[in-house]
């Protein structure tokens, strides 16, 4: 978890450093806001921040607050890509990924067990000030549900998907639109490691055909289709497009049920920093990947959830203290996305903050005398 | 009356600040004798301002914002004092991996706190006994002397930064090599520490000269 949560109980102590000023200060941690009359059981070992129940369904209210662990074979399983950067380098200090069950979390899983699967797919908007858990909240979700089986469509940051693109190709399914190859080969790799399973048993329901010599014929398993885009980079984008749609149109059978989980997801409705040859600016739109995740932002399908997160990190051209739906997502991402049901993430409660810096404690983070 | 530096603006009864709050912190009662004498001194005195450098945190260190200062290019505190944290997370980070994942009987040697691991490093590089140019009869002789405190801290603190500015691959970044440099120096090992022993055998060979030193 990040400790830039803290940034929101601590006023800005030295403002030299950027980022890592909080960092600093979390490392030797802030002793001046831990209260005097802690109790601290020294004997029972992790009771205050520690829960041994690792399966995220069995998670109730009063494990509010504690961690739990993930065992790495899943984490490497079950989030090939969508751990943020400071979390995996996090995991490899000490060996073990925790994981805090915090409330907005619990909310989902509530709504997540009620919903109707018959119904249209109900969209939820994790949005919340920076650095207060939004990413890990997806996170768990994620976890929840590929503990349950369901079929997880994962996109770490759709804000990569629009900036920093080396490769744009003008797409050969449609004249006007451009495709980004790497990004899409990265995300169809990362797909095949956490969804190996379910590539076996989709069936593909029409014929594609890739160039003169390739095609995936009717009736083959998805698990083709993401060769083929691994295998041809040219067509990646138009191979993440296919298993979009595949799993869209099978997704109302019932053999299994989609969470669409996407951060950053303002990304698909703002602008792009990416140019064409002619240096004309790129809208959103021309973009396969983008244009096919918006899609399956809409509620035509059902059989699942959609859970996005919104990011002002990556985001471009908005000011660094918008983290409202409205502000984020802009009118045109507002209207499309609009009945949704927001779910406001905030900074660490006391409560959290206590049992983070336990946790801290115990795994020797703090290392400076005073910070203890 | 004269100043003892040429530039100071600040006349000779000005004193230096204290930073210390455990000192201002202390009931009357609980201060000795010399602590009294010394408060009352101060009252009376004019005190020259603090630079902004100097903190009362509990975490400022005087050694760590030396080096930050040696390592700041064009007055660029700002990136130096960030690559200093960054660093020090980076030992602690190396070390805790190292930590996590030895054996139980293991886990009490190894040195997990990076200010700890900064300071000993620090010391291991210091040298001993330095060489001075000294010209005799139209030649110069290498020859040893004694350094002080001040010298040795700033020779090793200077090693530090030039071999990592220098002898590493392009790429790499500053917190890394530095953190690397940190490791081997606080271990013994390491091309500074090869440095300082180079440094101590030009100075045991020149011995023969040592007595043109005349301080």
């Amino acid at each position: 978890k990040m400790l830039r949560s803290l940034r929101g109980l601590v006023c800005h102590p030295q403002k030299l450093d950027h980022r890592y000023a909080l960092h600093t200060a979390a490392k030797d941690c802030l002793s001046s806001l831990v209260k005097q009359d802690v109790q601290t059981p020294a004997e029972g070992p992790r009771a205050v921040f520690y829960t041994s129940e690792n399966d995220p369904a069995n998670h109730a209210e009063h494990h509010e607050g504690r961690h739990y662990t993930i065992p790495l074979e899943e984490v490497k399983a079950v989030f090939p890509h969508g751990l943020p950067h400071r979390f995996q380098q996090q995991i490899k200090t000490f060996n073990e990924a925790c994981l805090m069950v915090r409330k907005p979390a619990l909310e989902l899983f509530a709504y997540l067990k009620k919903s109707n699967f018959a119904h249209p797919a109900v969209r939820y908007v994790i949005y919340g000030e920076k650095g207060t858990g939004k990413t890990m909240t997806l996170c768990h979700v994620v976890h929840y549900c590929s503990r349950q089986g369901w079929l997880v469509l994962h996109i770490p940051d759709a804000h990569l998907w629009v900036k920093n693109c080396r490769e744009l190709l003008q797409s050969s399914y449609n004249k006007d639109r451009l495709d980004q190859p790497l990004q899409a080969s990265f995300w169809l790799k990362n797909f095949k490691t956490s969804n190996e399973r379910f590539l076996k048993e989709i069936k593909t329901q029409r014929k594609y055909v890739w160039g003169k010599r390739d095609s995936t014929e009717e009736g083959r398993p998805l698990g083709e289709v993401v060769e083929q885009g691994l295998a041809r980079v040219r067509n990646a984008s138009d191979a993440v497009g296919v298993v979009l749609k595949e799993i869209k149109q099978q997704c109302h059978l019932g053999f299994f049920r989609l969470l669409v989980a996407v951060d950053g997801v303002n990304a698909l409705w703002g602008r792009t920093t990416l140019k064409k040859e002619d240096k004309s600016p790129v809208s959103p739109e021309e973009l396969t990947l983008v244009y096919n995740l918006r899609k399956m932002m809409r509620n035509d399908w059902s059989g699942g959830a959609v859970v996005t997160t919104l990011s002002q990190t990556g985001s471009l051209f908005k000011p660094r203290s918008a983290y409202l739906p409205q502000e984020l997502l802009g009118k045109e991402g507002f209207d499309v996305l609009d009945p949704f049901i927001p779910i406001l993430v905030s900074n660490y409660s006391a409560a959290e903050f206590e049992s983070c810096y336990q946790y801290y404690r115990h795994c020797r983070w703090l290392q400076h005398p005073r910070g203890q | 009356r004269l100043t003892p530096v040429r530039w100071s603006r600040y006349g000779p009864s000005y004193l230096e600040p204290d930073v210390s709050k455990e000192l201002y912190q202390k009931p009357l009662e609980e201060l000795s004798e010399e602590e009294k004498e010394k408060l009352k001194l101060r009252a009376v005195h004019p005190i020259k301002a603090a630079p902004p450098s100097v903190s009362t945190s509990v975490f400022s260190d005087p050694m760590i914002s030396k080096f930050t200062n040696m390592m700041m290019k064009n007055g660029n505190k700002v990136l130096a004092r960030s690559l200093m944290s960054q660093t020090l997370e980076a030992i602690k980070r190396k070390q805790l991996e190292k930590y996590h994942k030895a054996p139980e009987g293991e886990k009490e040697t190894i040195e997990c706190n990076p200010y700890v691991i900064f300071h000993q490093a620090l010391k291991n590089c210091q040298p001993i006994i330095g060489l001075s140019s000294i010209t005799r009869g139209g030649k110069t002789y290498q020859v040893p002397v004694p350094l002080n405190d001040s010298r040795k801290r700033f020779l090793a603190m200077k090693w530090l930064i030039t071999e990592c500015r220098e002898n590493k691959h392009r790429r790499t970044l500053m917190p890394e090599k530095l953190s690397q440099e940190l490791l081997q120096a606080f271990n013994n090992e390491g091309p500074i520490i090869k440095k300082k022993h180079v440094l101590h055998k030009m100075a045991e060979a020149n011995r023969a000269y040592a007595h043109f030193r005349w301080w």
